[in-house]
């Protein structure tokens, strides 16, 4: 045998887990579960969850050209073989001690010609009839029907039998066919038709496709075609045929069988396999030479039979079962829905399924639906704790935000950022740093008044903007406290650079320029190295010692920062001693960056902190006050504007105190927004500009929208309520004019009593019976006119008579929650009515009305007045 | 941590999408069974087929959802040629309290001569207007002038793309800033043809749709195409199903309004990936365009996520019918946290 021939798989046509692979021999295969006890350890992993068992092996038919499977259920591993001689050979796998199989198997049938077998084909029906195509042999027939129940001939000429292979009886050979067909021709590919079993398409030489009808074989129905090469009935439309050439495969209509009905793309390379998948309507897949893909063609939405004025849809697809290995043959699994096995040419079996296209949507609150063939799939988030927060997506967080009322504390904004979970290093500079702008605009408002408005407004610009207004810088040079060595290192003061100050946290507002309360909150909060720092800073090195002692001792603390201490009590300004040598190279191995940064200023020249300006790990604001300290009035604007712009770059939310809420600070929000999505901060970000400037950026405008919008899909209309109450302190023009007037049926006027009064103000609804000044007239009539106002439909009272509060169903035992009750007898007054039919009354009587009815309780009208909104049916989720 | 459920949905074919409304309460599937059912999410989290009726005369490809604002609003296309906009009617019968709901159909949009591959209302702030692509390669944009009328659509807007188009997507931005604009994707397979991607912008000036942007770089058969929710974004980032998954940023190149030429963009390819092993079918994004969800040839569910850096990766596999893919570093839990996804089969 040629190393060649590449291997052909079968499926049993009964057991759904045995296939045959035949190349040199045959064998069968029973696929299994991968890992389960059923397969032993030999077993061939043929996908993650299957593997095959080799079963049994024949070998007894060398020279094989086409197998077929019998169809019958006895005797159950019976097969056909056809030879490259031109014989047939039953054989069978497997032990099978059925007599009927004995009898059959070995048997041969042999063509008066050798010339190669090309295909056969059991009949459906009679499925003692086996067809066989062969090769062109002069005027000799190339389709022989044989009968394999018919006895042996003994007429049989043995000298002509080539022997091929071993010991074949020659008793058991068979050399007269039932019928013969296809003279003077080749037959390359045949197949019964399922519609009538007597009748056979045939493949010939002579580029055409034939029908036989075996009642008439000298009468045939036949079309010219180049594509002969294989044919192939569709199982679920039994007159539609493919049909293969080269690259190309045309698909017939028996029924017009003059042409084509569609040729399918051409392949660049000659096909090899083309077969029908017997699970799903429609879908054929094509195997082309030395290829790894199996082509698929989905004509599910070819209308059968097709109109001429259709265009046939046909979805290609194309599947790699075995990733990059070339597949010499596949096999549709017969009943395990689009099921294959795949065989590569060195054996290598897959055991693969062809996945119907799935389509899939997210809803808003983040669940994930998808449809896979028939079924559907919804992936909710399940709203577990204990996933890290880092992890979360960012529609999660602000959902999770919006419920914690994340960026409504007005009174300490720095909690907002505990309200966003406090884990996040950004929001919770962005956080304060408001904290310290509102603070600080505050006190001004309270004590300079208004002669400062200038001032006022420059608190909201950003220390950008505060340091290039400076002026007046003066130079100290201060003791290190606690000795009376003098210092060469510069300190600059200006009022700015202490509103600078101040906007950093370090030094409290007024003209208080302490900085020892900003190092017991952090000594508090266990920051010991940056409190240290902030204390060296401030040059006083004996609080800073103070501090890491301190640090060290407290719980859970760091005992090496004792010895960090130890080092820093050391300090000598002394320019060539061994300590200053030691702690510039030493201090680069320190992990904490406070740490490093006091070293780094320790030992730097005067005017030359780099390496502190530029250590990326230490917070900005820390970074920036020590600037306003320790740079001169040339040196800051500079480092000013180029960490400006690194924060603007990056959309690095600290940055905001350098931009403060001006057109800057919303070109670095763009930024953090185009990067995060979290239109949430920005918005309340936003918000929190005094002069509401920034307000009117349609990019702000765009992120509040669009936060708006997110709340309302998420169907948090109460947040989204409180956030328009808080939008509108700032910005009033966001406030909704009234939306709803009720005039009086006599007169025409609004019915409303603060709507007369003040006629933009109202909140718009119209309540009654709540506005119970005693100077108007009575509630219950028209303030323009003074006539009744409309009866409720249950009570018949006139509207504005306050209701009672029994909603009159006697449920009013089951309402545990009194304060609730109380607040809901208030909206129990209020006129409702429908705006179908326009009856109405106290929203109490009606509420309690249609828990138990659909019709509208007035007589004869049969509004179903409670089914006409399905968007008031759905609640708000974040209502308790 | 996501948990993966299936749901009976009880369709006699296969399922060709599924649309989820604004507040992600209800449901449409439809099916080449030739109907549409919706589904309403009930009390205990659990969806309920309210109603399930024949719509078409061949498969019915999508369905979408209009805003809330418009009503209660489905619009569908089929290989039968035709759109239709049905809405559901209350309170004309006690269906109601069956628990099942009426839609009818409102109108039958009949201009294609081809099967109408995708339907998509535009953006809310630009009114009820509906968009239907075909696969003779033409895109429509009709608008129901009177919103209470839903029975009257005037197409306002033919676009032809000269190439059979499969899938059509709105830019969702609502700023000011960005004109309205419709991406197009084609499911031609010949590369020669060039891009398979086409951006219109409408123009104020001309009042038409013109071509903004052909991405060339996608030259194979393009399934699926889906702008990501703005959400106050300066740039628009459009995920395209071809042979493979592919995220694209197309920054607006700053120009004076009065010109009346269309925008420029820049354009970057943020991310491509080929794990599907072959065809792409169909992206998705969630509502803050920070995930999105890939399903392909090899029959899993696919979720990508970016980091800070504009980075994005894989955070999760699920194969089509729900089960975890073993062996794989963070299956689709790995979005969240570190549970294994499962099935719990819902009964009905």
């Amino acid at each position: 045998m040629s190393s060649g021939y590449k291997p052909d798989i079968l499926w049993s046509p009964h057991h759904a887990d045995r296939y045959v692979i035949c190349d040199t021999e045959l064998s069968l295969y029973r696929i299994g579960p991968a890992g389960s006890s059923e397969t032993k350890a030999g077993a061939l992993p043929l996908s993650e969850e299957t593997a095959a068992t080799l079963l049994a092996i024949n070998s007894d038919t060398p020279y094989m050209k086409c197998v077929a499977w019998y169809p019958k259920h006895e005797p159950e591993c019976l097969l056909a073989v056809g030879q490259a001689n031109g014989r047939v050979v039953l054989t069978s796998l497997g032990q099978s001690h059925n007599s009927k199989c004995k009898e059959l198997v070995g048997k041969e049938f042999v063509p008066k010609h050798a010339r190669q077998c090309n295909t056969l084909a059991w009949n459906p029906v009679d499925s003692n009839w086996l067809a066989a195509g062969l090769d062109k042999h002069r005027a000799d027939f190339s389709v022989l029907i044989w009968d394999i129940s018919s006895k042996f001939s003994p007429e049989a000429v043995p000298a002509e039998k080539v022997r091929l292979s071993g010991d074949v009886d020659s008793g058991l050979v068979v050399t007269k066919p039932l019928y013969e067909l296809g003279q003077n021709d080749a037959c390359l590919s045949l197949c019964w038709l399922p519609r009538d079993h007597q009748k056979l398409l045939l493949a010939g030489m002579h580029r055409n496709l034939a029908i036989f009808d075996l009642r008439n074989t000298s009468q045939k129905t036949f079309v010219n075609t180049k594509a002969i090469q294989g044919v192939t009935v569709d199982p679920h439309f039994q007159d539609r045929v493919a049909s293969f050439f080269e690259g190309q495969v045309a698909i017939w209509d028996l029924r017009k069988f003059e042409k084509p009905v569609f040729t399918l793309t051409e392949q660049p390379k000659p096909l090899t396999k083309v077969a029908w998948c017997p699970t799903r309507m429609g879908l054929l897949a094509t195997l082309t030479r030395d290829s790894n893909i199996i082509r698929l063609y989905d004509m599910q939405h070819t209308p059968m039979p097709f109109g001429d004025e259709v265009e046939p849809t046909i979805i290609e697809r194309s599947v790699q079962p075995c990733s990059e290995s070339i597949i010499s043959s596949f096999a549709w699994h017969p009943s395990a829905q689009n099921r294959m096995v795949v065989v590569s040419p060195n054996r290598v079996m897959n055991d693969f399924t062809v996945f119907e296209r799935i389509s899939l949507a997210w809803s808003s609150t983040t669940a994930l639906m998808w449809a896979c063939g028939r079924h559907l799939y919804e992936c909710a988030e399940d709203a577990g704790q204990g996933v890290a927060a880092t992890e979360k997506d960012i529609a999660t967080k602000m959902r999770e935000r919006a419920q914690s009322h994340y960026g409504h504390d007005t009174v300490q904004v720095w909690r907002n950022h505990v309200l966003a979970g406090g884990d996040d290093p950004q929001l919770r500079s962005l956080w304060y740093t408001l904290h310290y702008i509102l603070h600080c605009s505050q006190y001004t408002e309270n004590v300079e008044q208004k002669q400062q408005s200038n001032k006022q407004s420059l608190i909201y610009s950003g220390i950008k903007n505060i340091v290039k207004s400076s002026s007046g810088t003066t130079e100290t040079r201060r003791c290190w406290s606690g000795s009376d060595r003098q210092t060469d290192v510069p300190r600059y003061h200006s009022e700015e650079r202490s509103l600078a100050l101040q906007l950093c946290g370090w030094i409290g507002r007024g003209p208080d320029i302490d900085v020892e309360p900003f190092l017991k909150s952090l000594e508090q909060e266990g920051e010991w190295e940056r409190a240290a720092a902030v204390a060296l800073f401030n040059l006083d090195i004996r609080r800073a010692i103070q501090i890491l002692n301190k640090g060290a001792s407290a719980e859970k603390g760091d005992l090496n920062l004792n010895v960090v201490a130890m080092a820093l009590s050391g300090y000598t300004d002394e320019k060539n001693s061994l300590w200053r040598e030691m702690c510039s190279s030493l201090r680069l191995q320190l992990k904490k960056p406070y740490l490093c940064i006091m070293f780094a200023f320790l030992t730097s020249e005067p005017g030359a902190y780099d390496a502190v300006l530029y250590e990326s790990r230490v917070a900005v604001r820390d970074r920036v006050a020590f600037a306003c300290m320790f740079l001169n009035d040339a040196q800051l604007p500079r480092y000013i504007d180029k960490l400006t712009n690194e924060m603007k770059e990056a959309g690095n939310l600290e940055g905001i105190l350098l931009t403060g809420l001006t057109k800057d600070g919303v070109d670095l929000m763009e930024s953090y927004v185009d990067r995060t999505g979290d239109v949430q901060t920005a918005s309340f970000c936003m918000l929190k500009g005094s002069p509401g400037e920034v307000l009117k950026d349609p990019r702000v405008q765009c992120w509040i929208e669009n936060y708006r919008n997110l709340l309302d899909a998420w169907r948090f209309w109460h947040k989204r309520a409180e956030f328009d109450i808080h939008r509108s302190k700032l910005d009033p023009s966001s406030k909704p004019l009234p939306q709803v007037f009720v005039s009086c049926n006599f007169c025409g006027k609004s019915i409303s009593y603060s709507c007369s009064a003040m006629p933009h103000q109202g909140r718009g609804f119209s309540q009654y019976g709540v506005s119970g000044s005693p100077t108007k007239s009575k509630v219950t009539s028209c303030p323009g006119c003074r006539k009744p106002l409309p009866r409720c439909a249950l009570c018949l009272m006139n509207m504005g008579t306050p209701v009672s509060s029994c909603p009159g169903t006697g449920k009013a035992n089951e309402k545990a929650d009194l304060t609730r009750d109380k607040k809901l007898a208030q909206f129990n007054n209020w006129f409702t009515w429908c705006h179908n039919c326009r009856h109405g009354g106290h929203a109490g009587h009606m509420l309690s009305w249609f828990r138990d009815h659909s019709e509208c309780p007035v007589s004869a009208c049969t509004c179903k007045c409670m089914q006409l909104d399905t968007t008031g049916n759905l609640v708000p989720s974040d209502s308790v | 941590m996501f948990v993966a459920r299936s749901i009976a949905a009880d369709h006699k074919d296969l399922i060709h999408d599924v649309s989820y409304d604004f507040h992600g309460r209800r449901m449409a599937t439809c099916s080449s069974d030739q109907s549409m059912k919706v589904w309403d999410k009930g009390g205990n989290a659990e969806w309920n087929c309210t109603a399930s009726w024949k719509t078409h005369s061949g498969s019915v490809w999508r369905v979408t959802w209009a805003h809330p604002e418009f009503g209660q609003v489905l619009a569908s296309c089929s290989f039968d040629r035709t759109a239709i906009v049905w809405e559901e009617i209350v309170g004309e019968s006690n269906d109601k309290q069956r628990g099942q709901s009426h839609w009818i159909k409102r109108t039958t949009l009949v201009d294609s001569r081809t099967s109408v591959t995708d339907v998509k209302f535009a953006p809310k702030h630009m009114g009820l207007m509906l968009t239907t692509c075909s696969a003779d390669g033409v895109v429509r944009i009709y608008e129901a002038p009177d919103v209470m009328n839903l029975s009257q659509w005037s197409l306002q807007h033919e676009i032809s793309s000269k190439l059979s188009c499969s899938c059509i997507s709105w830019n969702p931005s609502s700023s000011r800033a960005h004109a309205p604009m419709i991406a197009v994707g084609s499911d031609d397979s010949n590369v020669t043809y060039g891009g398979k991607v086409q951006i219109y912008e409408y123009n104020e000036v001309t009042r038409k749709y013109a071509k903004a942007e052909t991405l060339m770089t996608v030259t194979d058969a393009v399934h699926d195409i889906a702008f990501a929710p703005n959400l106050g974004r300066s740039f628009h980032v459009l995920a395209i199903a071809t042979k493979d998954v592919r995220i694209f940023k197309l920054v607006p190149l700053r120009k004076d309004s009065s010109s009346s030429a269309p925008t420029k963009f820049e354009v970057q390819v943020l991310a491509q990936f080929d794990s599907h092993n072959s065809q792409v079918w169909r992206v998705s994004w969630n509502i803050t365009s920070t995930l999105l969800a890939s399903s392909g040839d090899d029959g899993c569910v696919r979720l990508w996520k970016a980091n800070y850096m504009d980075n994005w990766k894989c955070t999760g596999i699920l194969k089509g019918d729900g089960s975890p893919v073993s062996g794989q570093p963070g299956a689709l839990s790995g979005i969240l946290g570190s549970a294994t996804a499962q099935i719990i089969a819902q009964k009905h």
